[in-house]
């Protein structure tokens, strides 16, 4: 084994490591929905988007300093989290009241895809569009991986709102409440939480995860309007491995996911490469529905 | 005579005369590939509307019954007649194959384990080239024989194979999922799995029976569409025709099978008549629509019928009526 081979494997490792961050981000986020309110939300990716696109508008059209960009993504996708809570999810669950709803909120969330998806195509146009990367430089490690500085700043962000959002779930009353919930939502109920209001602050949270994820990414990925929908299929294989509504489980597969596409585009063509994520996501679902991570 | 069936049979009627009525190549154009999605938007709701199992991976049996019916006509020089039939049978296998395995899953899994197929056949029908011509496609492959040269006399021979395709399709399946057995255990395992497996149904059985009737029919649809427009590329398996179909099944109602044949009608001639406004808009339309009909009209087009008969004053008092004929009879 020469060191140029070492040198590209550990570079795809690291790489794999930073992309994963991202995934992390964007798949907790659907995982801790799926727990509490019982939705895979299939329009979670065009949360992904809009953020993708205010970083976009507000780095590159307004110049604002990107930090200041980034609190703009997170009100604006909390905006819109709370809009398509107001609008869809809610009067449905109503009407619902206790009823199964598995079925009837994947459609729900599919037209709510296509409608924000089309609706940023409309809006935005279908070209590509770039932010420029506002941390330059790189850095090594090893003198063997060389890797832009970006990229570590992305990782290292992702990773600290992850850590934050099971800390504020661990530590804090809220927290505490959206985990009631998530176990078990009449008991929540009966002993005083307002279920509607954890279902609405849970909404919003996991709206401002995928928003940030999608204006992190940007720098590196161009932004189009159907980035987000790839990215869902994709978080669902990660959650599907974890095992659904499990947080730990979801952060677990996302460095596999992550990791393994990553490492798979050394001895496969590119062209194959998003093909890695539903093979291992199928074969999981045959042998093990459940996933990786012990029970819910 | 019911209301209803007097509506299909009139709508029937009002097809078959429309191509002399209104002889306009792009309303005949929008109704062929209407009554082709139609079938898809039926079959769809056979497997999801009838027995619970949701598909997101629809557009991938399109496919496949295209991709089908391209490469026998194209390699071993079948003839369509012969061709469609085969498609279908060979996707309704591959949905037996599918079938199996999702027995394992239901509801969000089955869904997203359906929408992970879609993609893996999207991907292998645009990499493979050596069989599926990749990107680009087939294009080089016979159609319909004996059908005009002449483009205009073509599409009516296109329409009326379309519309026949779509009556024999709609009867069988209708005739399936409402006249026998086997629809009734479909709508038993829907309703409850546990209480239909006590009951002595053989829900493996019926659910992989679903899945192979269903993917028949959306291979039929898809070796249609392959013959009329002549080119078939990995674009079908693209999940926007999985979304065509749902909007459509959830427009005109689920769990009715005629429903959605008039949701499916209604939808892409909507999709057709938005191309002068702008293409964009139209997905959006299709994305409102399954908004406002989930969260509002959950019955679909069919069902409001049901509602306004109920509202109807005549509807209102038919109790009434039925008891004051009895007493005085």
């Amino acid at each position: 084994m020469d060191n140029a081979f070492l040198s590209s494997l550990l570079t795809a490792l690291v790489l794999g490591i930073i992309i994963s961050g991202i995934y992390a981000l964007f798949a907790v986020g659907l995982s801790l929905l799926f727990g509490v309110m019982d939705i895979v939300n299939v329009a979670h990716g065009e949360l992904f988007t809009i953020g993708a696109y205010l970083a976009f508008i507000g780095i590159v059209l307004l110049l604002l300093h990107p930090l200041l960009a980034l609190v703009g993504v997170i009100v604006g996708s909390l905006a819109i989290g709370f809009g398509a809570y107001f609008l869809t999810i809610r009067p449905l669950h109503h009407r619902l009241g206790r009823r199964p709803k598995a079925p009837v909120y994947l459609v729900l969330t599919l037209g709510l895809s296509i409608f924000l998806q089309n609706i940023v195509l409309a809006m935005a146009g279908g070209n590509f569009k770039v932010i420029p990367s506002y941390i330059s430089g790189t850095t090594n490690f090893l003198n063997l991986v060389f890797v832009s500085r970006y990229r570590v700043f992305i990782f290292l962000i992702s990773m600290a709102v992850v850590m934050g959002l099971f800390l504020f779930l661990k530590y804090t009353r809220t927290g505490l409440a959206i985990r009631a919930v998530k176990e078990n939502s009449a008991a929540a109920q009966a002993v005083g939480i307002k279920v509607d209001q954890i279902y609405l602050i849970t909404f919003g949270l996991v709206g401002v995860l995928a928003g940030l994820s999608g204006a992190l990414l940007t720098p590196i990925y161009r932004v189009f309007p159907t980035v987000g929908a790839i990215l869902t299929i994709k978080a669902f294989a990660i959650i599907v491995l974890g095992g659904m509504g499990n947080l730990v489980g979801a952060l677990i597969g996302s460095f596999v996911i992550g990791i393994s596409e990553s490492i798979a585009v050394m001895f496969i063509s590119t062209d194959w490469k998003d093909l890695v994520a539903f093979a291992i996501m199928i074969v999981i679902l045959i042998i093990r529905p459940s996933g990786i991570m012990k029970g819910e | 005579m019911e209301a209803r069936s007097l509506f299909v049979l009139l709508s029937g009627v009002f097809f078959l005369i429309l191509p002399t009525l209104f002889p306009y190549p792009y309303l005949l154009d929008t109704l062929i590939l209407g009554f082709m999605y139609a079938i898809l938007a039926a079959s769809w709701d056979l497997l999801s509307g009838y027995t619970g199992q949701l598909s997101f991976g629809h557009s991938a049996f399109l496919a496949l019954g295209a991709y089908n019916a391209a490469l026998l006509t194209q390699r071993v020089a079948l003839s369509p007649w012969l061709a469609i039939p085969a498609a279908g049978l060979f996707t309704g296998l591959i949905g037996i194959l599918i079938g199996i395995p999702a027995l394992r899953v239901r509801g969000h899994y089955l869904a997203i384990v359906t929408l992970g197929f879609s993609e893996v056949i999207r991907l292998v029908a645009q990499n493979w080239l050596a069989l599926t011509g990749g990107p680009y496609g087939i294009h080089d492959y016979a159609t319909f024989p004996g059908f005009p040269e002449d483009p205009f006399l073509a599409k009516h021979y296109f329409y009326y194979t379309s519309f026949g395709l779509l009556v024999i399709c709609g009867t069988v399946m209708y005739w399936i999922c409402e006249r026998t057995s086997i629809g009734k255990a479909f709508k038993a395992i829907r309703e409850d799995q546990v209480l239909a497996e006590a009951l002595g149904i053989n829900t493996t059985f019926y659910k992989v029976l679903g899945f192979a009737l269903s993917c028949f029919f959306a291979g039929i649809a898809g070796s249609f569409y392959a013959y009329y427009v002549r080119l078939v590329s990995p674009y079908l398996a693209e999940s926007v025709n999985t979304v065509w179909a749902i909007g459509m099944v959830i427009l005109g109602g689920l769990g009715t099978l005629i429903g959605p044949i008039y949701g499916a009608i209604i939808l892409y001639s909507l999709y057709q008549a938005m191309r002068f406004v702008g293409v964009v808009y139209n997905l959006i339309a299709v994305g409102a629509v399954i908004l406002i009909f989930v969260t509002y009209f959950p019955r679909g087009i069919w069902g409001i019928w049901d509602w306004l008969a109920k509202k109807s004053f005549l509807g209102r008092h038919k109790s009434i009526l039925k008891n004051f004929s009895k007493n005085s009879g």
